[in-house]
């Protein structure tokens, strides 16, 4: 029998790099203690905010929701919102959905869910479709996230936000990392950090992640522990990602060297510091999508080139030199003639 | 102290019961080490024996039932 290091109940937890066994009680008290550090370390929070909980209705967004709304209960400058986006994804959504109505109904948090279908006219799995036939060379999950981001900060914003709080966890920050450093993508390194969007836009909403020092195992437990955790089902087009495999490995590594995560965590700390020093990667200020308004790191913004690409969305006349230069490929008869 | 039931191997399945696993003579083996005679990752499972969560130290007694709930969720 593992008992907690604190009290000698049965433990439900141990932290392998310090060897401490928690009961659940322990378990519960050790992660909250490290969530209000991570957000003080990174001054994540001021003392009046609208917090915008972006919720997928996973397990990690849950319980992300479940702890700010209990924090907020003790902060009286704090409003919590949850946001769903709905992509329409078939036979995985409308599950999670369900998920996450039942503990903001709980919690008693006011949501708003926004869809693909609702802002763009088409639902992820349509998107997915065209851009086949097209035969556009991207992944249903970069449509997904470049859709998604877009739409959490847009709406986040119509909701009155004043920061847009997400539950990547200390294993998401990772992998990501090693994703990047296998593209060769350091521009995207450099906005890994725990905040981002600090760097003036005023349609910019400021994006922290609570859970950035905190292993996606402790998410886990925390939603199991306080009843969260959702009926579990899996994103069709996971397996279509890189990450997948990334995550195996990274898994694997931490196994058999307990550590592993937060040295790359570190690694990742150090190297955005050495990165912001270099001023071709340091300098990109958010620019103003010419087509549609919203903050972009480019004249045109990534929604609406897919938009584009996809023949969703007729570009203006002024910008098809801008989309030309930039490569993006325009299906002939959608350009917009109108003056 | 109860031992288990003598003799019963160890059941395991996944929470959603998609799979399922049964290792028998696993009493005294650790929970993480029977994962990993499934071919499955400690690291990437909560295991509950009876409605407790315990840790992959615990050692198994004849006759468990283990329920696994993934770390790792695609979406």
């Amino acid at each position: 029998m593992v008992n907690c290091s604190i009290c000698g109940r049965p433990a439900v937890y141990v932290n392998r790099i310090s060897g401490k066994a928690y009961c659940k009680k322990h378990f519960l008290e050790y992660f909250d203690k490290k969530v209000r550090r991570t957000i003080r370390k990174y001054k994540m929070f001021g003392k009046k905010e609208h917090i915008i909980v972006a919720v997928s209705g996973g397990k990690d967004s849950l319980s992300l929701l479940h702890y700010l709304h209990h924090l907020a209960e003790r902060v009286p400058g704090w409003k919590i919102t949850a946001l769903l986006i709905d992509e329409g994804i078939k036979g995985y959504r409308e599950e999670t959905i369900k998920d996450f109505k039942r503990v903001a109904e709980q919690l008693g948090v006011e949501y708003r869910i926004a869809g693909f279908k609702e802002y763009f006219g088409h639902t992820l799995d349509e998107i997915v479709l065209m851009g086949r036939e097209k035969k556009l060379p991207y992944q249903p999950c970069s449509y997904c996230g470049v859709f998604r981001r877009y739409l959490l900060n847009r709406v986040a914003r119509e909701l009155g936000g004043t920061v847009l709080a997400t539950a990547h966890n200390l294993d998401d920050i990772v992998q990501t990392y090693v994703m990047n450093i296998i593209n060769n993508s350091w521009d995207k390194i450099i906005r890994l950090g725990p905040v981002s969007g600090v760097s003036s836009h005023p349609k910019f909403i400021r994006r922290v992640k609570p859970f950035y020092e905190i292993l996606e195992k402790e998410t886990t437990l925390y939603s199991i522990l306080n009843n969260l955790y959702p009926k579990f089902v899996e994103c069709p087009y996971a397996p279509f990602n890189i990450r997948w495999t990334i995550r195996r490995m990274i898994n694997e590594l931490e196994e058999k060297y307990p550590g592993t995560k937060y040295s790359l965590l570190r690694s990742l700390l150090s190297i955005i510091e050495y990165l912001k020093k270099i001023p071709e990667l340091s300098k990109g200020e958010v620019k103003t999508c010419m087509i549609c308004g919203e903050p972009s790191a480019h004249e045109i913004c990534r929604a609406c080139i897919y938009r584009i690409e996809l023949g969703i969305l007729k570009p203006p006349k002024e910008v098809i030199p801008i989309l030309e230069n930039l490569g993006v490929r325009i299906p002939s008869g959608t350009v917009d003639q109108t003056e | 102290m109860y031992n288990g039931v003598i003799g019963l191997p160890v059941r395991i399945r996944l929470v959603d019961g998609s799979r399922e696993w049964v290792i028998e003579d696993a009493s005294g083996l650790e929970a993480g080490e029977a994962l990993r005679r499934v071919g499955l990752l400690s690291e990437e499972y909560i295991i509950v024996r009876n409605g407790e969560v315990i840790t992959p130290n615990e050692k198994l007694r004849d006759g468990d039932e283990i329920v696994l709930y993934p770390v790792v969720s695609g979406g």
